[in-house]
């Protein structure tokens, strides 16, 4: 027999079953609350490949009268055999009272076959109290696994793991709002090692998330990238008429147009945002806050976005050899090498020198009002000509794309974007900086970037996650 | 054949744009559910079997509007070239055969026209190959944006299409004109040229123009003999002896120079027009990032990890009118589920007439009679009051509930419980959202007969909201 397992997540009220059900189930729109009687019904919650379930948690309310059930379920029963059907006789005879609504909820998965997975908060410290529901549990007779949530800031983990133990075959434990991804897949493991048919469905969907985590990083390198192409080169423009000439100054349509710029790029970024979060399934993150919060102290335009992302003039120079020397190098093939390397030389140099020049200041776009056409005039303002613009788009977007990927479904908090306080892009290696140089380049000359020059850029930017996560996980 | 290509890459270009605004767990659904179908099918998933699977489901009439209205537009380009073509074909056949009957029509002019306009179709598909747009700026006044985008980059090829197609008819109406003009009209051919050549000379450049169809039809091959009695000067009067049905006799290589070099070389270059648009297409659908991201969501499974579940916005009402009361003199402490374990501080516990137990790890036999033994003690007691402490982080259950219906039946009227949430280290307060659940659960129960106090601040240090001992 191979069916997909069902898991009911169980326990006292508000221990954070919703939040383990939330992050396993990457569901941030489950009712979480520091409020007992959140979950009010059972909620299954199935995972599945092509329409195929591999499967099913099902978040369950809390025990509301354990005792009381417990002295109903002694007093029918003779041995040890008949305790599942006792249990089952309990549900049948009270699922229509109101008083133990919950228990029935929490009872009848089980009774169904489903494996138990028991919640406690392993903050607050071991209550007798449980033993009760932990008994109830037992005489299921289903496979039972205990994880020891942690909702506050104290530890009493070490008296729960050993009381735990009497009573569950397996005990683990897993904060729900922080446990990082490989311990997630762990924990599917260790659901699927409850029972032997379990481990392959479990196993198989272990698989399937580590992949589905691969290309989610990947998909998000190409949303940064498209998002960084068309920041860019984006242009603001305007065309006006003999009459709107005559009544704007050429100062005023210069701030008209740089207000617009700032403002169209603004909501470029944001809508970037919006992308990574919605391919990591968070589709709740109370943004607007933290957005607002984020924007003032660390707006895309302020000097301080640019001496917390912006990269070195080093770094500029040595990613400007490189691409100036590519373009260099076109000379040496046109002159059938005769040039002996000379181009590379000197348009490597030239390339190096133009970033080192220009990275001391961050450079407003060019605004150009055209002369009159037809009776019309043509402002425009844009793209940036200064790429250091890229790399602070780039390194908040990495930051931004770092803390969603690592962000569990059962959080509720405001996102706190901080500011990086480390050049950690200087990591990147040559080829790559080269790339993205020489991208953001093309971007901003708005010169075509082909299909294959995206592609490089995605890896590069793919490389720049690696690294920042790299950093962020071993800095001290 | 062409537009089937084209009409696929347009169409797909259409979908991807309309994509756009899908989510992208229901795009991977819907085309991975694709690629399943096919594979159960034997057949291979691909871009043309898929649009035409969502042009099937979208019915008929759903068509794409912006690959319909790029095919249009190009349509009415070629219905422009080609009009232009027929009227030019034969009015430029009618100025090159204009002959008044004092003047030859010279071959000469005829051979250079047709090598210009050899050249001519070259050029065009050339600038096709190169990407080279000169007549940009005209589009655009038309209507073609002429962006970067699918519709923009076909345009040279398109141009060039409806260039070549113009063209062909433009020869196609110059031949016939020729022809009829050939019937309707004695037409006098000569040659004549300002250059200081011979009659040799020219026949050699005739005979190598005319290679590729003398060997066919000898008579449109001029011979020395025709070359050198018909060449004429304009300053010169008349011909002599000349017979003047010698004059006509260039027509038939006039019409096949005028078949071969600029209406064959305009028929094949139309073809390779046709095979460079489906090429491009072709190019460009291979090319277009959305198949890429098309193939990937067909070749990867589909992972649905049960979060369509919404019931974020379904929260308990956390709203409580009531408030902390000071915690009431009473002598008779009831230990909740624990709380105050192991031992509660004697600040709290002296001068108590009773300090029991009940909940958490007692039977509900220990709890009855921890409520006989309150009613009793209660009957003795002048202040019908009982502190009930409970753990502040352990929220207030049913059997709670139960206890206190139990005892609001059992104890004297007027008896009233004070709920005391304690937090971990007895000494401190708990938090504040944890007496919340709390108040809320006096008020359910009813304010009359259960309040919430709070234990006054051992260290004196002022706290709004907490209760004072009376």
């Amino acid at each position: 027999m191979n069916t997909a397992p069902t898991f009911a997540v169980v326990g006292h009220p508000n221990k954070g079953k919703s939040s383990v059900v939330a992050t396993l189930s990457q569901n941030d729109a489950i009712a979480i609350a520091l409020e007992p009687g959140t979950t009010r019904t059972r909620q299954s919650y199935p995972l599945s490949v092509d329409g195929k379930i591999l499967y099913t948690l099902v978040d369950t309310p809390g025990f509301q009268r354990p005792r009381r059930v417990l002295e109903w379920l002694e007093a029918h029963s003779i041995s040890a055999s008949d305790h599942s059907e006792t249990v089952r006789a309990f549900v049948t005879q009270h699922k229509d009272d109101g008083r133990f609504t919950d228990e029935c909820e929490l009872l009848t998965p089980l009774l169904e076959g489903a494996g138990i997975i028991y919640v406690v908060d392993g903050s607050a410290p071991y209550n007798a109290q449980h033993e009760a529901e932990m008994t109830i549990l037992r005489w299921t007779g289903q496979p039972s696994l205990a994880l020891i949530n942690s909702i506050g800031p104290d530890d009493y983990s070490d008296t729960w793991q050993a009381a735990l133990g009497q009573f569950f075959q397996v005990v683990r434990k897993f904060d729900a709002v922080r446990a990082p991804f490989e311990q997630h897949l762990s924990l599917l493991r260790a659901f699927g090692q409850l029972e032997p048919d379990w481990e392959q469905s479990l196993g198989k969907a272990t698989e399937h998330l580590s992949a589905q985590r691969e290309q989610r990083r990947r998909q998000a390198a190409g949303i940064i990238a498209k998002a960084l192409k068309t920041m860019m080169s984006f242009q603001e423009k305007r065309t006006l008429s003999l009459d709107q000439i005559a009544g704007t100054s050429d100062s005023t349509l210069a701030d008209q147009l740089r207000q617009h710029w700032y403002q169209h790029q603004r909501k470029q970024e944001q809508s970037l945002r919006v992308d990574i979060e919605h391919l990591y399934q968070h589709n709740s993150i109370r943004r607007q806050e933290a957005e607002l919060e984020w924007h003032s102290d660390h707006d895309l335009f302020s000097e301080d976005s640019r001496k917390h992302w912006a990269v070195s003039k080093r770094y500029l120079a040595t990613a400007g050899f490189g691409a100036g020397a590519v373009g260099g190098a076109g000379l040496d093939a046109l002159t059938l090498g005769t040039s002996l390397g000379t181009g590379a030389l000197v348009g490597g140099l030239i390339g190096a020198a133009g970033s080192y020049f220009y990275s001391g200041r961050f450079m407003l776009p060019a605004l150009n009002i055209g002369l009159l056409q037809d009776g019309l005039k043509t402002a425009t303002f844009g793209p940036v000509q200064d790429s250091q613009f890229g790399y602070v788009v780039l390194g908040r977007a990495v930051d931004h794309w770092w803390h969603i990927s690592h962000r569990n479904h059962a959080g509720r908090e405001l996102l706190d974007l901080a500011p990086a306080d480390h050049h950690w892009l200087e990591r990147l290696d040559k080829k790559h900086r080269q790339v993205i140089q020489k991208t953001l380049d093309k971007c901003r000359k708005k010169q075509p970037v082909d299909e294959g020059q995206m592609q490089k850029f995605q890896a590069a930017i793919e490389q720049c996650m690696a690294i920042y996560d790299d950093w962020r996980l071993n800095r001290t | 054949m062409t537009d089937h290509a084209l009409r696929l890459l347009l169409d797909f270009d259409a979908c991807a744009q309309r994509d756009k605004g899908q989510a992208a767990a229901f795009l991977h659904r819907r085309d991975r559910k694709f690629a399943l179908t096919c594979e159960q099918q034997g057949i291979t998933p691909g871009p043309e079997r898929w649009m035409a699977q969502m042009n099937h489901l979208s019915g008929p009439g759903a068509g794409t509007s912006s690959a319909e209205k790029t095919l249009r537009f190009w349509h009415r380009i070629n219905s422009g070239f080609v009009a232009a073509g027929t009227v030019f074909g034969v009015l430029t056949m009618l100025g090159l055969l204009f002959y008044d009957g004092g003047q030859r029509i010279n071959v000469t002019v005829i051979v250079a026209f047709v090598g210009f306009q050899l050249l001519l179709a070259l050029l065009t598909t050339v600038q096709s190959l190169v990407g080279w747009q000169p007549w940009r700026g005209l589009l655009r006044r038309v209507g073609s944006n002429g962006g970067p985008d699918i519709s923009g980059r076909l345009q040279p090829v398109l141009m060039a299409r409806a260039a070549q197609v113009g063209g062909l008819c433009f020869a196609i109406t110059g031949l016939i004109t020729l022809l009829v003009m050939v019937v309707l009209q004695d037409l006098a051919f000569g040659w004549s040229t300002t250059l200081d050549t011979d009659a040799s000379s020219y026949h050699r450049l005739v005979t190598a123009i005319a290679s590729p169809w003398a060997w066919l039809w000898p008579a449109a091959a001029p011979d020395f003999v025709l070359v050198e009695a018909t060449r004429f000067f304009r300053a010169s009067a008349g011909q002599n002896g000349m017979n003047p049905a010698r004059w006509g006799q260039w027509w038939p290589f006039v019409a096949m120079l005028w078949t071969t070099w600029a209406l064959l070389p305009r028929l094949v270059l139309s073809l390779l027009a046709g095979v460079l648009i489906r090429r491009k297409a072709a190019h460009l659908l291979a090319g277009h990032p959305a198949l890429r991201a098309l193939m990937y969501r067909m070749e990867t499974p589909a992972l649905d990890t049960g979060n369509e579940h919404n019931d974020a916005a379904d929260l308990p009402d956390t709203k409580t009118s009531l408030s902390l009361q000071p915690l009431p003199n009473a002598r008779i402490v009831l230990r909740w589920a624990g709380a105050g374990d192991p031992e509660l501080p004697d600040i709290i516990s002296t001068g108590k007439n009773l300090i029991t137990k009940a909940g958490g790890g007692m039977t509900l036999t220990d709890d009855r009679q921890t409520l006989n033994e309150i009613a009793t003690q209660l009957a003795q007691e002048s202040c019908l009051c009982v502190l009930l402490f409970t753990r502040s982080w352990e929220p207030p259950t049913g059997e709670l509930d139960d206890f206190l219906t139990s005892a609001r039946e059992l104890w004297p009227k007027g008896t009233h419980v004070a709920l005391v949430p304690l937090a971990n280290r007895v000494e401190q307060a708990p938090d504040a959202h944890l007496v919340q659940q709390w108040l809320r659960f006096a008020a359910r129960v009813g304010p009359e007969f259960v309040t919430v106090s709070l234990l006054p601040d051992y260290d004196a240090v002022s706290d709004t909201g907490r209760g004072v001992v009376e």
